[in-house]
C-alpha cells in the first residue's frame, strides 16, 4: 500500500503583491511512498522540499495536482492524527519546559492525559532528553530543542512521520543516535519522511530518494540505483605493463589510475569479460572488478550541475 | 476534543506568561480602591441628595452608585486592557515554526478561529465575574442592599468585549502584529464607536445646533448601523442593572451582526491561506 501518493504536485507562490509573477516552489512532481519505507527528499536550497512537506500536512495549499495520505486526501483533518511532524526551525513556546511541549503538542494530537503520562518520558528518553524534562526550554541548546522536536513528532505513536532536517544542529553523536531512532522506527513499521541535505547521512538510513531541484523532480529511485553507474567497472590488478596499458587505453578507453588500476566504460557484460580474457592473456593478475558506485554527493553533484 | 485541548492551551499560555496574573493583581488593586472609597457616609450623602429630591430611598442609591461603578469609563479601561492582553494571542500562534505545528494536528482551521474566540471570551468572563462580582458583595454588604440586577454588566461587558475581539482575531490574523492590532482596536473601533454614538444621539435630538449635509448624515448613519456599538451597549448594560426600559435592541443586534460577520471572514481567510 502506499502511504504517500503525489500526482501532478504544482505549487505556485504569488511573489510580490503586485506584480504577476510566479514562484513556482513545485512543477507537477508525482512520486509514491511506500508503507514502512524511510524516503529521503533531497535537494538545494529552495528547491520545494518544505513546500512539498507542507502541503502533505495541509499547512500549503497545492495550486494543481492530486496528493493523499493513507488513501485520504491531503485536506482531510482526521489523517493528522496518524502523523508526526517535526518542522524545520520549529519554534515552541518558550515559558514551557521540555515535558509540557510534549504534553501540549500531545493533546492536540488527540492523546489523553493518561496517555501521556505514560509516554512523554519515554520518548524523552529514546531521545536522550530525559533529564531536561522539567527545564525551560528556553535554556535549551539547538541541538536539544531538534532532540524535543523528534520527541514531539513521535508522541502520538504515529505512523507516517515526516522529518524536515531533523539533524540540523545535532552532533554526530546525536545524529548517529537519530539515525538509530529512526531505524527502530522502521523496525515497529513506520514510514519516515526525511528532508535534508545531508546526503552522507540520507544514504545510511533511506530506502529510496527523490532529488528536487528548482521544484522538479529529477529523479527517483533506490539509493541503490542511484549511486550506482551500471556501466563503469573498476579493474585492480598486478603491475600493468606499458603494452597492455597503451592498449587499454587505445583499444578498450579505459582511463588508468597508476599500475594497478583501470576503470572501463562497457556496454554490458561480455565487455567486461573479454578485458579480463585480454588482461589474463597479458599475463596480469587480476585483484578485483567492482561496478563503480557513486556517492550519493556526487550523484547529486552531477545531476544538479546538469540541471543548471 | 482536541478543541477543548486547544482552548486549554491558550489559557495554559495566558497562565504561563503571567497574565492571568496581572489581570488578578490589577483588578484586585481596584477592588481594594472601591472598598476605601465606598464609607457609609458616600452612601449616606446620596440617599440625602435623593431624598431631598424625593427621589427615594436606598435601592436608587446603590443602583446609582453601582451604574456609576460600571459607567462608560471604566467599561472603556477594562475591555480595553483584557483587548491589550489577548491581542497577542492570535500573532503568537502565527509565528514561523509554531503555525506549522498546529496546523499539521487533527484539528481544522475553522476550530482554531473559534478556540481563540472561545478561549478569549471565557477568560474575560471569568476576570469579569471575579472583579463585578467582588464588587458586587462589597457595595451590597456595605449598603445593605443586595441588586442581583447588577451582576447582569458582567455578561454585558463580555459581549462588549467579544464584540471588539472578534475584530482583534481579524486584525491579527491579517498583520500578524500584536502592537498593530492593538493599535486599530483602540485608536479606530473604541473612538469611532464613541463618536457615532454622539452622532447618533444628537440625529435623535430635536435641537440640531449644527447641521451635517444630508450625504454626511447618511454615511454617519450607515456606519452607525453597521460598526460595533461599545458605548450603546454600555448604556443598555446600565438599563438592565437600574431596572429602566431598554429603548432599542438595534445596536445589540448589530455589534452581534458585526461579530458575527469578523469571525466568519476570519474563518474564510484562515482556512484559504498558506502557511
Ligand atoms: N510562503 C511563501 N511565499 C512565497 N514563496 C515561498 C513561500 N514558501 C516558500 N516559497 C518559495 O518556494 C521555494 C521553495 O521553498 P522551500 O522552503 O520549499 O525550499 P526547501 O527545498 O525547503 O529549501 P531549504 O533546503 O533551504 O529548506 C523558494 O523559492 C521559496 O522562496
Ligand atoms: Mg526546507
Amino acid at each position: 500500500m502506499n502511504v504517500i501518493e503525489i500526482n501532478n504536485l504544482t505549487k505556485h507562490f504569488s511573489s510580490k503583491r503586485f506584480s504577476g509573477d510566479k514562484i513556482k516552489a513545485l512543477e507537477n512532481v508525482s512520486f509514491n511512498v511506500g508503507s514502512g519505507e524511510i524516503f529521503g527528499l533531497l535537494g538545494p536550497n529552495g528547491a520545494g522540499k518544505t513546500t512539498l512537506v507542507k502541503i502533505l500536512l495541509g499547512i500549503t495549499f497545492l495550486t494543481q495536482g492530486k496528493a493523499a495520505l493513507f488513501d485520504k486526501p491531503v485536506t482531510d483533518v482526521n489523517v493528522k492524527r496518524k502523523i508526526g511532524y517535526l518542522p524545520e526551525n520549529h519554534k515552541f513556546p518558550n515559558y514551557l519546559t521540555g515535558e509540557q511541549v510534549i504534553e501540549y503538542f500531545g493533546r492536540l494530537s488527540g492523546l489523553k492525559k493518561y496517555d501521556l503520562d505514560k509516554t512523554t518520558y519515554k520518548y524523552l528518553k529514546i531521545v536522550g532528553m530525559d533529564e531536561w524534562g522539567t527545564t525551560k526550554i528556553k535554556k535549551y541548546s539547538k541541538g536539544m530543542m531538534q532532540r524535543l522536536g523528534l520527541a514531539q513528532a513521535m508522541i502520538s505513536n504515529p505512523d507516517l512521520i515526516f522529518l524536515d532536517e531533523p539533524t540540523d544542529g545535532v552532533d554526530p553523536i546525536g545524529r548517529k543516535e537519530i539515525r538509530d531512532v529512526l531505524l527502530e522506527l522502521k523496525k515497529q513499521g513506520k514510514t519516515i519522511f526525511l528532508n535534508s541535505h545531508l546526503l552522507s547521512e540520507i544514504e545510511l538510513i533511506c530506502d529510496r530518494v527523490a532529488i528536487l531541484n528548482k521544484g522538479a523532480l529529477i529523479k527517483e529511485g533506490s539509493v541503490e540505483d542511484i549511486t550506482t553507474t551500471e556501466n563503469k567497472y573498476i579493474f585492480t590488478t598486478s603491475d600493468l605493463d606499458d603494452a597492455t596499458m597503451n592498449k587499454l587505453l587505445l583499444e578498450y578507453k579505459s582511463t588508468v589510475h597508476g599500475k594497478n588500476e583501470f576503470t572501463c566504460l562497457v556496454n554490458g557484460v561480455e565487455d567486461v569479460n573479454k578485458i579480463i580474457d585480454f588482461i589474463r592473456s597479458s599475463g596480469i593478475l587480476i585483484h578485483g572488478v567492482n561496478q563503480e558506485k557513486n556517492s550519493l554527493e556526487s550523484m547529486f553533484i552531477n545531476l544538479i550541475e546538469q540541471k543548471n | 476534543m482536541v478543541l477543548y485541548s486547544f482552548i486549554r492551551g491558550i489559557f495554559k499560555e495566558a497562565l504561563a506568561k503571567k497574565i492571568l496574573l496581572t489581570i488578578f493583581g490589577f483588578f484586585t488593586l481596584i477592588i481594594v480602591l472601591i472598598v476605601f472609597a465606598i464609607t457609609n457616609s458616600t452612601v449616606e450623602g446620596l440617599q440625602m441628595m435623593l431624598e431631598s429630591k424625593s427621589e427615594g430611598g436606598l435601592r436608587e442609591a446603590v443602583m446609582m452608585l453601582q451604574s456609576g461603578i460600571v459607567s462608560g469609563v471604566p467599561m472603556f479601561m477594562l475591555v480595553a486592557s483584557m483587548l491589550i492582553i489577548t491581542s497577542s494571542f492570535v500573532p503568537d500562534m502565527l509565528k514561523k515554526g509554531h503555525i506549522d505545528l498546529i496546523l499539521s494536528k487533527p484539528i481544522s482551521r475553522t476550530k482554531i478561529i473559534l478556540g481563540h474566540f472561545i478561549a478569549g471570551v471565557v477568560l474575560v468572563f471569568v476576570s469579569f465575574l471575579f472583579l463585578l462580582g467582588i464588587i458586587w458583595i462589597i457595595v451590597s454588604l456595605k449598603t445593605g442592599y443586595w441588586n442581583f440586577y447588577f451582576l447582569y454588566s458582567v455578561l454585558w461587558f463580555t459581549l462588549i468585549f467579544a464584540v471588539l475581539y472578534s475584530a482583534v482575531i481579524l486584525i491579527g490574523l491579517l498583520s500578524r502584529s500584536s502592537i498593530l492590532t492593538i493599535i486599530i482596536n483602540l485608536l479606530v473601533f473604541f473612538p469611532i464607536s464613541w463618536l457615532l454614538y454622539l452622532a447618533n444621539r444628537y440625529f435623535e435630538s430635536d435641537q440640531k445646533g449644527i447641521v451635517f449635509g444630508a450625504f454626511a448624515e447618511a454615511v454617519l448613519k450607515f456606519l452607525y448601523q453597521i460598526l460595533p456599538k461599545a458605548w450603546n451597549m454600555q448604556d443598555m448594560c446600565d438599563a438592565f442593572i437600574t431596572q429602566n426600559p431598554i429603548v432599542s435592541y438595534q445596536p445589540l443586534i448589530s455589534s452581534l451582526l458585526f461579530m458575527a460577520v469578523m469571525l466568519s471572514v476570519s474563518i474564510w481567510y484562515f482556512n484559504k491561506k498558506d502557511y
